[in-house]
């Protein structure tokens, strides 16, 4: 079952997705988490970032939305609360990768140098540009090809350990070329998608903020299809994220042309699901008659 | 490693499920190391099966536990999709609660008298936390707030734990004082003698309460409600701010010291 995610080397394809997971020492109580390939933590910033205001959640048909606001303790705190765990989880085998976030390219630099600095344990970062770029009134950097390759540039002169970019559910094949192009060693598709819901007794958003991040299995058919997009324009490796539930909704994404996939709400409600999820691709890859799951990538007919 | 939250994965058995109030139910579940293990004030969080596009769990508080039979008993009220399906679920079907999950009520060692005050389905935390001051041999009073007397519930069985004063208000008038359940705790907080209050209902009349509590010069604490995806610490979307900053009610609450809470 074991996989190359540029460089970063899984015993086996199961990821977690950040945001969805803590910094992994959460789940402990449930599940072993050294039986996964990797985990990646939640987004952390150089400095502490506060998050939004509550309601952060709301349920909606299929998933759930969310406006946490990347609320982080920075790497410092990060690394000083979890840093222990997490080296030790390395040492068991399953790859620790940090999700790495800011508000503009240089904020991205500093946090990153911050990790490298703190983390030494990690297998690789991987570089959320779906965070709100301040200088360009909000929107995200990853929103077009120019302001994903900046940052990529701008990181690839940080560090030679792996590079991940978690790509917004905007233009990915693309912006997909372009990270690759500056150094990019994988990519994770997809975050979660914006959307917005309204109580209208109240007339207001159900959550603080107008909008949110869709997750869970409303996003799944979205998710598989950008996967197979940037599959095919890029040599890189991909990391299947949205909505996966069982291991066959892992196994969509590896014959979509994923090396590996995250598990994302489904830790929420199944704190259990992404050990499970394991097993039941196990399960798959045997069924199918292959002794390598490599075997079965991008193997889709069509 | 920082320490995980204490909530476990129990499979339960549904012992009964009846209707106590208007639109609130009283559900008894057998599961045997959670009623051993959960503390007044902690949570639960429950799979209630029966709609494939709803996947979150319910956090719900524990009115009373009982380690001898092993069974819990939790208040709720009916108010959307996932309290309706649970209100369908019938004696022996089965499921699965995570819990005990938070951190609980803190009464102070050295608590000669306290106040609960209880506003709508916010009064099922007090009811374990009554048990433990009648326990301890503290002497508690208690103010009951519902919109209407159709809705009250806790008033017997806190009565029976031994309340030396137990005073109800409705929003209309239909049992007790007509009127908010606060001016009742602020009249008996003004008489002075309390050094600790526990309260739980709408924010707004935990912040009163709060407030009446501080002049007072009474320890507050308070069990407030978020929006959770987890219950257990993963997830960040919990938040109460208080003023030493964000913190997930989850694991950190979801009681509080009330003079620390910003947003209610
Ligand atoms: C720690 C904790 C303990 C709780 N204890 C109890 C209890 O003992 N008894 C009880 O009846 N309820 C309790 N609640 C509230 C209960 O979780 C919600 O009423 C329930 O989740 C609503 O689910 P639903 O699918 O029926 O409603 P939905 O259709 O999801 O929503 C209906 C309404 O309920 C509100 N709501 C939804 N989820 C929550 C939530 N997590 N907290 C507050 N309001 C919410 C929505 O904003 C909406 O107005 C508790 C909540 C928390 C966080
Ligand atoms: C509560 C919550 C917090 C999240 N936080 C982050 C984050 O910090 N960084 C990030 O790149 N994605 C974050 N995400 C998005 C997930 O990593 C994932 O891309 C998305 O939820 C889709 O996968 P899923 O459907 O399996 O959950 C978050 C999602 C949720 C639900
Ligand atoms: S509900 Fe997930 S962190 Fe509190």
């Amino acid at each position: 079952m074991a996989v190359d995610f540029g460089g970063i080397k899984m015993k086996n394809p199961i990821n977690t997705a950040a945001g969805t997971f803590g910094q992994g020492w959460q789940f402990e109580p449930f599940i072993d988490v050294s039986e996964l390939g990797a985990i990646t933590t939640k987004g952390c910033a150089a400095e502490p970032w506060p998050g939004n205001p509550a309601p952060r959640m709301c349920e909606i048909p299929g998933g759930m939305m969310n406006s946490v606001g990347l609320q982080n303790p920075g790497v410092r705190g990060f690394a000083e609360e979890s840093g222990e765990y997490l080296a030790d989880l390395t040492a068991k085998g399953t790859q620790v990768i940090c999700q790495v976030a800011g508000h503009s390219t240089e904020e991205y630099v500093r946090a990153l140098e911050l990790f490298c600095e703190l983390c030494p344990w990690a297998a690789g970062f991987e570089i959320n540009v779906s965070c709100p770029n301040i200088a360009a009134g909000g929107a995200a950097c990853g929103s077009t090809p120019e302001g994903a390759a900046e940052v990529m540039r701008a990181c690839r002169k940080v560090t030679d350990k792996p590079l991940v970019v978690k790509m917004a559910p905007v233009r990915v094949a693309e912006i997909a070329r372009a990270l690759e192009a500056e150094g990019a060693d994988g990519l994770s598709v997809i975050n979660s998608i914006s959307g917005m819901a309204i109580d209208v007794h109240t007339r207001r958003s159900r959550l603080s903020k107008p909008t949110g991040g869709m997750s869970g299995p409303l996003c799944h058919h979205i998710a598989v299809r950008m996967v197979w997009e940037v599959a095919n324009a890029v040599k890189i490796p991909v990391n299947g994220v949205g909505g996966v539930m069982t291991g066959e909704d892992a196994a969509e994404f590896i014959l979509a042309g994923a090396t590996c996939v995250s598990v994302g709400m489904a830790n929420f409600a199944d704190p259990t699901a992404s050990v499970r999820i394991l097993h039941e691709l196990e399960a798959w890859a045997e069924s199918q008659g292959v002794s390598d799951i490599n075997e079965l990538r991008g193997a889709v007919i069509c | 490693m920082p320490q995980p939250s204490s909530a476990r994965l129990h499979e339960f058995r549904i012992v009964s499920n009846d209707k106590i109030a208007q639109d609130i139910f009283s559900l008894v579940i057998e599961a045997p190391q959670l009623a051993k293990t959960i503390k007044p004030g902690q949570f639960m969080n429950f799979e209630v099966p029966g709609n494939a596009m709803s996947l979150l769990r319910i956090p719900l508080s524990f009115a009373r536990a009982d380690a001898d039979a092993g069974t819990v008993e939790i208040w709720y009220a009916v108010v959307g999709d996932g309290t309706e399906r649970l209100s369908r679920m019938k004696p022996g079907d089965t499921s699965t609660v995570l819990g005990p999950g938070g951190k609980g009520w803190g009464v102070p060692a050295e608590c000669s008298r306290a106040l609960l005050v209880g506003g709508g389905i916010g009064v099922p935390p007090l009811v374990p936390l009554a048990a433990e001051l009648a326990r301890a041999g503290i002497p508690f009073d208690v103010c009951l707030g519902a919109k209407t007397a159709s809705e009250l519930v806790g008033e017997s069985e806190l009565d029976a734990l031994g309340a030396q004063t137990l005073s109800v208000a409705t929003d209309d008038g239909t049992e007790g004082h007509c009127g908010f359940v606060t001016d009742l705790a602020a009249e008996l907080l003004q008489q002075g003698g309390y050094d600790y209050v526990a309260t739980c209902g709408p924010g707004v009349m935990m912040q009163k309460v709060a407030e009446a509590a501080l002049a007072a010069g009474a320890y507050c604490e308070a069990s407030l409600e978020r929006m959770m995806s987890c219950g257990f610490g993963a997830c960040s979307t919990c938040n109460v701010e208080t003023t030493e900053g964000m913190k997930g009610a989850c694991m950190c609450g979801p009681v509080f010291d009330a003079s620390k809470v910003v947003v209610w």
